[in-house]
């Protein structure tokens, strides 16, 4: 008896002694989440949920491989328990749910039935799985049969349909689809997704910067379900109204039906969606993730600040604006005149942003007003930059200095405050105000510079020039634009180099002294380079001189004394140097995009920019790393996506924009661009070719 | 030596520990639903069965023996045989990482893997020598490895087939088992 | 008080019944379920074990460290083992040994760490007696089925006596190996299909 007490004593010390000896000699750091999962599993290591044992399990959950119930033994108690440990408190934890990405179409009906074999594993397995195109769905209806909740069906086009309040979001039909085709997402995981290689993409929403899931909405729209297309815009472009108005939409031209007709109308059935729910007196709700207690500051109201904020926002994160002009807008607002975007309008789309419950500061500017260290010191989390490119570059010809000499994004954005403070609508005191003179010249060829040119018309000049270095074919404004101004009477001189600004005695400019170009060998952006012709000065009688040629981020914050600031690394454009696929500047928390990231861009790209931004923001919010989107396509496009031809497509005129007559615009800055009506909308919307929602079939005649 | 290569045809074949021994049957359907999982296991726990073959043995012929104290032959090899695959895994963790991520992960699982305190049993209930013990141990381990990355191999391909809802997962499984079961079973006239 | 004792006990006789819904100690339903009588010995077996000791897991539930608990619970289910090895060696010596090492071997059951792991850690000493007794009463029963449908289908009889009469040709697959494994994977089967809403 005694023997044996003392030999189970003897072997139970043995063992307890040398583990925690072990356990100190052998002590590698460990996620201490890990253990603290693991203890509220069972521990009996029975592998019963496919891991093996209860710490691989544990380590997974850490990781998000697994659920917090992957647990069988421990029940739904553990799980409760598990998933307050990861923080997933089950109250309040943003519920997930299964969603479909390929949503198919009269394709679908030719189901494989290769040798009997009946399921979407088989045949990715055996036969590579391809349909028409080899991202989209199989059909056979794995996820289906893995459902154990009733909450999937075979809809009748033979792809997979969720009953949203059946799903639970248990993943088993992820799992079971061999191509990834259907996803278990929280509305975060939507919100931030980006486009990836494998995406069962269309070329229009490859090419959006904003990626938008277009063909989706124009579907929506062709049902008649015009709010469903305002939210499948919103996921991705929180500033649609806009957009719908100023996107020189880069979509359109990627149109595979461009390829034999005519490209969609696709900005115009934006902007029709948003104008939709404008005009129908209330907003489509947003919902907004649970709190999650982060604080963000974003520095600058434009685009992309505004962008950024929505979907932080909507993610979860408090966010707060500042703003250095009297309005939030930026360029939106103060470079992009009344006539083609409305302030109303702009107002509107706004405020539904900050109604989200983001908080604003306007009239602060980042380096002046606030810094670095401030924000820091409130407790902001992180900070993103989007202060965008408002310095114009100087003419840098003697003379450009003298009375009558403006700058592009300064006269628009004077134009803009004066008109939006309600002082007149487009009569000439603003031009008196302003000290304009009756004949103009802007010196460009952007938008920038034909913004200039058509705001100064409305402003009551007599004659406007634009002078450009270049000709008309070489001209980066968008065409539509330069149609609308040769339109309403704007003289172009091409091929023209400003050389000096000539000024009476009084310092007021009298003339224009430029230098005739001819074209010469193309230069490293394929553009033909103008070579000045000696001896071929000519003068221009203007007494109104407005400088367009391009602008730069104003990174005057730089001068703030901070040690902080100064760690913040600039381009020699005196862009925010950041990294391209993150947007993280050189400050781990500094995030920046739009304009001050990469000098003027498009509004759109500030958006899709502005998003990005936020997702890298949220995963360095939730302590993750900061890694680039995987297999991202930003700015790529999907091989086997690129069509040569296309055939049976039957030409089907496109939608021509409704416009207002010229003589009815220049006494005012009412809105030029019309919206399109119903009836055009929904024909429009029917010549989609639905790349990616059917698999295109060329033998069908109809398209 | 006739008589080990033998024995390690019959451990390893016709006694297979898990097919007609019936032993290690739990962590055998947790782990055997991908190949790559199994494999790991599958060395795993050969690794743990000889190393405990071992020590239960020299336990048992100089402490449980001499002391006429068999009757705590269960409770101190359970004791035994978890404190070594914590300490083994332990030790990996630190000292040969790359190892510790192949087989570690398993290494818990093992505890209450009742092949290897199965093993331990029989190696004594035999009264085998210490060399008979080791060839014993490392043949049942080996057979057992060779039944896991059989049976995940074809259940790796049960997803080509069209299983019956109610029969699908472990039930599928079991007939499955059975059948390998049977091709064993052919090996019981070889020796 | 009582209606929750209750509900312990019978949700192991079938809404977790173990090994159908419940996956785990499926090593013994497979190797003594050759006669009704050892799995009637061995279910009997496990169910003591399972309730004393959940009884004392629970009882020593506020004094083991959470850190060495699985150790603990491991030692005191060995201890169990002992017991009735002892106890089956003394009394049922026949019993003991037809079933041979598969009674040391409920120590590694996982339904007895697994309960006590889940169960009588948290719960009372009366609630985990019954959660113990309904696992046990449960594991028996799943026993006895599996082991009632080889023995009558593998030899024609039910605890030694001719059921099926003298013309039955016994169907002796049941009673090898790979019987063993198909006769639950289909057990399995069924009980998927009565028990699936």
């Amino acid at each position: 008896m005694t023997e044996a007490i003392l030999f189970m004593l003897g072997i139970g010390g043995v063992c307890g002694i040398l583990l925690s000896f072990a356990s100190k000699i052998f002590y590698v750091y460990e996620d201490p989440r890990v253990s603290l999962v693991e203890s509220n599993m069972a521990g009996a290591n029975c592998g019963g949920c496919g891991y093996a044992g209860c710490s691989a399990a544990a380590q997974a959950v850490v990781k998000g491989e697994a659920l917090p119930s992957v647990c069988i033994v421990s029940g739904a108690e553990g799980a409760a328990k598990v998933a307050a440990v990861m923080g997933m408190d089950p109250g309040t934890a943003e519920s997930r749910q299964a969603y479909s990405m390929c949503d198919g179409g009269v394709r679908a009906a030719n189901k494989y039935h290769y040798l009997g074999v009946t399921s979407c594993g088989a045949m990715a397995l055996v036969f590579g799985g391809q349909r028409d195109c080899h991202v989209g769905c199989l059909g056979l209806g794995d996820c289906v049969k893995a459902c154990n909740f009733g909450a999937l069906t075979m809809g009748k086009e033979g792809f997979p349909v969720v009953d949203e309040n059946k799903c639970v979001g248990c993943g088993a039909c992820n799992k079971a689809c061999p191509k990834d085709i259907i996803e278990v997402k929280s509305m975060s995981d939507k919100l931030l997704k980006f486009n990836q290689i494998n995406d069962p993409l269309a070329p229009c929403s490859q090419t959006c910067p904003a990626e938008i899931d277009i063909p989706q909405y124009i579907s929506h729209i062709k049902n008649g379900d015009y709010l469903a297309a305002v939210q499948t815009i919103r996921m991705r472009n929180p500033l649609l109204l806009s957009c719908g108005r100023v996107c020189p939409h880069p979509c359109e031209n990627d149109c595979r039906r461009g390829i034999a007709d005519e490209p969609v109308s696709i900005n115009q059935l934006k902007r029709f969606a948003a104008d939709y729910e404008m005009n129908s007196g209330s907003r489509v709700p947003i919902k907004c993730a649970p709190d999650t207690g982060k604080k963000v500051a974003i520095i600058g109201g434009g685009p992309a600040g505004l962008s950024c904020a929505y979907f932080l926002r909507r993610v979860g994160h408090q966010v707060t604006i500042f703003e250095s002009m009297p309005e939030l807008g930026g360029m939106l607002r103060y470079g992009i005149p009344e006539y083609r975007l409305p302030k109303k309008v702009l107002e509107w789309e706004i405020e539904g942003i900050t109604k989200l419950g983001i908080e604003t500061h306007t009239n602060v500017r980042f380096g002046t007003d606030f810094g670095l260290g401030s924000l820091v010191a409130a407790g902001y989390d992180a900070v993103f930059i989007g202060i965008g490119a408002w310095k114009d570059h100087a003419l840098g010809i003697p003379g450009d200095d003298l009375k009558g000499c403006f700058n592009g994004i300064k006269f628009l954005s004077t134009v803009s405050a004066l008109v939006s403070s309600g002082i007149s609508k487009g009569d000439t005191s603003i031009r008196e105000k302003m000290k304009l003179g009756k004949r103009a010249a802007v010196i460009g060829g952007g938008n920038t510079a034909v913004d200039c040119a058509r705001t100064m018309l409305r402003l009551g000049l007599e004659k406007v020039y634009m002078v450009y270095r270049r000709t008309r074919k070489e001209m980066p404004a968008n065409e539509v634009e330069i149609v609308a101004s040769e339109h309403e009477g704007i003289e172009f001189v091409f091929l023209a180099a400003p050389s000096r600004v000539v000024g009476n005695e009084n310092g007021e400019v009298t003339h224009l002294e430029y230098l005739r170009m001819e074209l010469g060998e193309p230069d490293a952006s394929g553009r033909r380079r103008p070579v000045p012709v000696k001896g071929s000065e000519t003068l221009l009688a203007v007494d109104t001189i407005v400088t367009a040629i391009g602008q730069a981020p104003d990174a005057s914050f730089k001068e703030e004394t901070s040690r902080r600031i100064s760690e913040l690394t600039l381009t020699r454009w005196s862009t925010i140097d950041n990294n391209p696929a993150t947007l993280q500047s050189s400050i781990p928390y500094i995030f920046t995009a739009g304009d001050a990231a990469t000098g003027p861009a498009l509004v759109v790209d500030a958006i899709g920019g502005g998003r990005r931004a936020a997702r890298s923001i949220d995963l360095f919010l939730k302590g993750k790393k900061v890694e680039p989107v995987k297999d991202s396509l930003q700015k790529k496009r999907i091989p086997e996506s690129v069509f040569k031809t296309i055939s049976g497509v039957q030409p089907i005129k496109r939608a021509v924009m409704p416009e207002l007559p010229v003589n009815r615009r220049l006494d005012s800055f009412v809105e030029v661009d019309l919206v399109l009506p119903e009836d055009e909308a929904l024909k429009e919307a029917d010549r989609c070719l639905k790349c990616c929602r059917i698999c295109y079939n060329p033998d069908k005649k109809s398209a | 030596m006739g008589d080990y290569i033998v024995l390690a045809i019959s451990c390893i074949l016709i006694n297979n520990i898990l097919l007609a021994q019936f032993l290690g049957n739990c962590p055998f359907l947790g782990t055997s639903k991908k190949m790559e999982t199994a494999t790991g296991m599958a060395m795993a726990v050969v690794f743990v069965i000889v190393l405990a073959g071992i020590i239960t043995w020299v336990t048992e012929l100089y402490l449980l023996k001499p002391l006429d104290i068999e009757f705590l032959r269960t409770l101190s090899f359970i004791l035994i045989v978890a404190s070594l695959v914590q300490f083994v895994e332990m030790f990996l963790k630190k000292s040969i990482p790359a190892l510790y991520t192949g087989l570690g992960i398993f290494l818990p699982l093992i505890t209450t893997n009742c092949a290897v305190l199965g093993v331990c049993l029989i190696n004594i209930k035999e009264e085998y020598s210490f060399l008979e013990m080791l060839v014993s141990s490392f043949s049942y381990s080996v057979g057992y490895g060779l039944a896991l990355v059989l049976f995940a191999g074809i259940r790796e391909r049960i997803i080509l087939a069209r299983v019956p809802k109610p029969l699908q997962d472990t039930s599928i499984g079991l007939v499955t088992a059975g059948m390998i079961a049977i091709c064993f079973f052919a090996f019981k006239g070889m020796v | 008080m009582a209606q929750s004792v209750v509900k312990e006990f019978t949700k192991g006789l079938w809404a977790e019944i173990p090994p159908f819904r419940l996956v785990l100690g499926l090593c013994p339903i497979l190797a003594v379920t050759k006669s009704v009588e050892n799995a009637i010995g061995m279910g009997l077996a496990s169910a003591f074990v399972f309730v004393f000791s959940n009884l004392l897991v629970s009882m020593l539930r506020n004094i083991i460290p959470s850190k060495v608990r699985i150790a603990g619970y491991i030692i005191i289910i060995a201890t169990f083992v002992t017991v009735v090895e002892l106890v089956m060696q003394a009394y049922t010596y026949p019993l003991f040994l037809k079933l041979g090492i598969f009674i040391p071997l409920i120590v590694v059951n996982c339904i007895a760490l697994g309960r006590a792991e889940a169960f009588a850690c948290k719960n009372p000493p009366l609630a985990s007696v019954a959660d113990g007794l309904g696992m046990g009463v449960g594991y028996t029963l799943s026993l006895c089925v599996v082991g009632a449908l080889r023995e009558s289908l593998g030899n024609g009889t039910l605890f030694g006596h001719q059921v099926f009469g003298p013309d039955f040709q016994p169907f002796a697959f049941m009673l090898e190996a790979p019987g063993a494994f198909v006769c639950l994977g289909l057990v399995l089967c069924i009980m998927n299909l009565v028990g699936k809403k």
